[in-house]
C-alpha cells in the first residue's frame, strides 16, 4: 500500500473585499485512500492585518494516507469568511485544489468565488451584508451541477505544501 | 550503523533566524523552539533558544538583524509530526515592559537543500477596546501560555489575532535513509540513484550517478 504525507500549511489570503478573514478548509479524497493519522479539516484564527492587505494565518497541516489506487486523489477545498467588529460572519469565497501529485515543496494559489444572486440580492448584499450559500459544500469540489450556478470572482488563498510519497514507485506510479 | 535495513531516517537542521522586518516596533529579541510529533525526537543540538537583542540600523530602516544559529538533528520512524519551529518575538513597550510582538511557525523544509522562509508574525487581540486600553497602560498584552499552541491546528478557531510583522529564517537540509526507508521528497527525475547501492542512505540529491 502507497503512503502519502502531505505537511505544509494554510499561509493566508489576499484580494477580498475586506480584511479580517478566517478560512474553513476540509480535504475530500476518493473511496480507495483511507486517513491513517492528522485533522483533515478545521478552521484557522481569525487575522486582522495591521500592516498591508494579506490577512496571515499559518494554519499547519499535517496528514497521513494510505491508498490502493491513484484515483480520487485528495482535494482541498476551503470557504474564506469574513468576521466584522460584532462577531457577525459572511461568506466570502469558495475554493478548492488539487493536492500536488509529485514530492517535494510546492506553493499553491487557489483561487474563490461566490455565488452571485439577482440584482435585489446584490443590492441588499451591499448595505446588509450577508447573500446566498451553497447548501451543500460538495459543489465546491465537484463539477456536477455547476452549470447552474451564476457566481463573481473573490480573492486567493495562498499554501505552502510540502508531499512527501512513499512506495508508490513499487507500483511503477512515476510523478 | 545498520547498513542493510535502517529502521529510522535522520534529519539534520542547519540554519539560521537571520532577522525580521517591523514596520511599528523596534528593539527586539526572539526566541524559538521546536515543536514534533510523537515518533520524534532531537538527538544533538539545542531546541530552545533566546536570541540577542537587535535595533534598526540606519541605513536599512526597517530591517533588524538576529543571525542566529540554528542547528538541531532529529530523528524518527514517520513523517507524521514534522517539526515546526515556533518563533516568538518580544520588545519594549512605550512603558519600557517587555511585550509580545509576534508568534510564528513553519514547516522544516522537507526536502534537502538550502530554503529560505519569511514567516508572518501575529499576536492575539484584545476582546474589547475597554480591555485593548488597559493592557496597554499596564504592559501585560493579550498573549499565548504556550507558544506551541501556534503549531498546532486544533483550537484555533476561537483566536482573533492581527498579523503585524515578519520573520526570515534559512535552512540547511540533510537527510539519511528516507530514500532507504521508500519515502521520496523529491520527484521523479532522481529516480535512477536508488537502483545504485553506492552513497545511498545519504541525502538524495541530484548531483549523483550521472554514469
Amino acid at each position: 500500500m502507497a503512503e502519502l504525507h502531505i505537511i505544509g500549511q494554510i499561509v493566508g489570503a489576499s484580494g477580498f473585499p475586506q480584511n479580517s478573514l478566517f478560512c474553513k478548509w476540509g480535504i475530500h479524497t476518493g473511496g480507495a485512500w483511507r486517513l491513517l493519522s492528522g485533522l483533515k479539516e478545521g478552521q484557522t484564527q481569525v487575522d486582522l492585518p495591521s500592516t498591508g492587505d494579506m490577512a496571515y494565518w499559518s494554519h499547519p497541516i499535517d496528514i497521513h494516507y494510505t491508498t490502493k489506487g491513484l484515483q480520487g486523489w485528495p482535494k482541498l477545498h476551503l470557504q474564506v469568511w469574513h468576521q466584522d467588529s460584532f462577531g457577525r460572519c459572511e461568506l466570502y469565497g469558495y475554493g478548492y485544489c488539487h493536492v500536488p501529485s509529485s514530492p517535494g515543496h510546492h506553493h499553491v494559489s487557489c483561487v474563490t468565488w461566490r455565488p452571485l444572486g439577482s440584482w435585489q440580492e446584490q443590492i441588499a448584499q451591499t448595505f446588509v451584508g450577508g447573500g446566498p450559500q451553497l447548501r451543500s459544500p460538495d459543489l465546491i469540489y465537484s463539477g456536477a451541477d455547476r452549470y447552474r450556478l451564476h457566481t463573481v470572482a473573490m480573492g486567493t488563498v495562498e499554501l505552502e505544501l510540502g508531499i512527501i510519497m512513499r512506495h508508490f514507485d513499487r507500483y511503477g506510479v512515476e510523478s | 550503523m545498520t547498513a542493510n535495513s535502517p529502521s529510522v531516517f535522520l534529519l539534520m537542521i542547519n540554519g539560521q533566524i537571520e532577522g525580521a522586518n517591523f514596520p511599528e516596533y523596534d528593539d527586539l529579541y526572539c526566541k524559538y523552539c521546536f515543536v514534533y510529533g510523537h515518533d520524534w525526537a532531537p538527538t544533538s543540538g539545542l531546541e530552545e533558544g533566546i536570541s540577542q537583542i537587535t535595533s534598526k540600523g540606519r541605513d536599512s530602516p526597517h530591517r533588524l538583524v538576529w543571525n542566529f544559529p540554528l542547528e538541531i538533528t532529529f530523528k524518527s520512524t514517520n513523517p507524521l509530526g514534522w517539526p515546526q519551529i515556533v518563533v516568538s518575538v518580544y520588545g519594549p513597550d512605550t512603558f519600557g515592559n517587555d511585550v509580545v510582538r509576534g508568534y510564528g511557525a513553519t514547516h522544516i523544509p522537507i526536502t534537502p537543500g538550502q530554503h529560505t522562509r519569511t514567516i508572518p508574525m501575529f499576536v492575539p487581540e484584545s476582546t474589547s477596546r475597554l480591555q485593548k486600553f488597559t493592557s496597554w497602560l499596564l504592559g501585560r498584552r493579550p498573549e499565548f501560555t504556550d507558544p506551541k499552541v501556534v503549531a498546532q491546528g486544533e483550537g484555533r478557531e476561537v483566536t482573533r489575532v492581527s498579523s503585524q510583522g515578519f520573520v526570515t529564517l534559512s535552512f540547511n537540509i540533510v537527510t539519511k535513509d528516507m530514500k532507504r526507508l521508500g519515502y521520496d521528497t523529491t520527484a521523479t527525475e532522481t529516480t535512477h540513484t536508488h537502483t545504485h547501492p553506492v552513497a545511498a542512505g545519504f541525502g538524495p540529491g541530484n548531483q549523483t550517478l550521472s554514469m
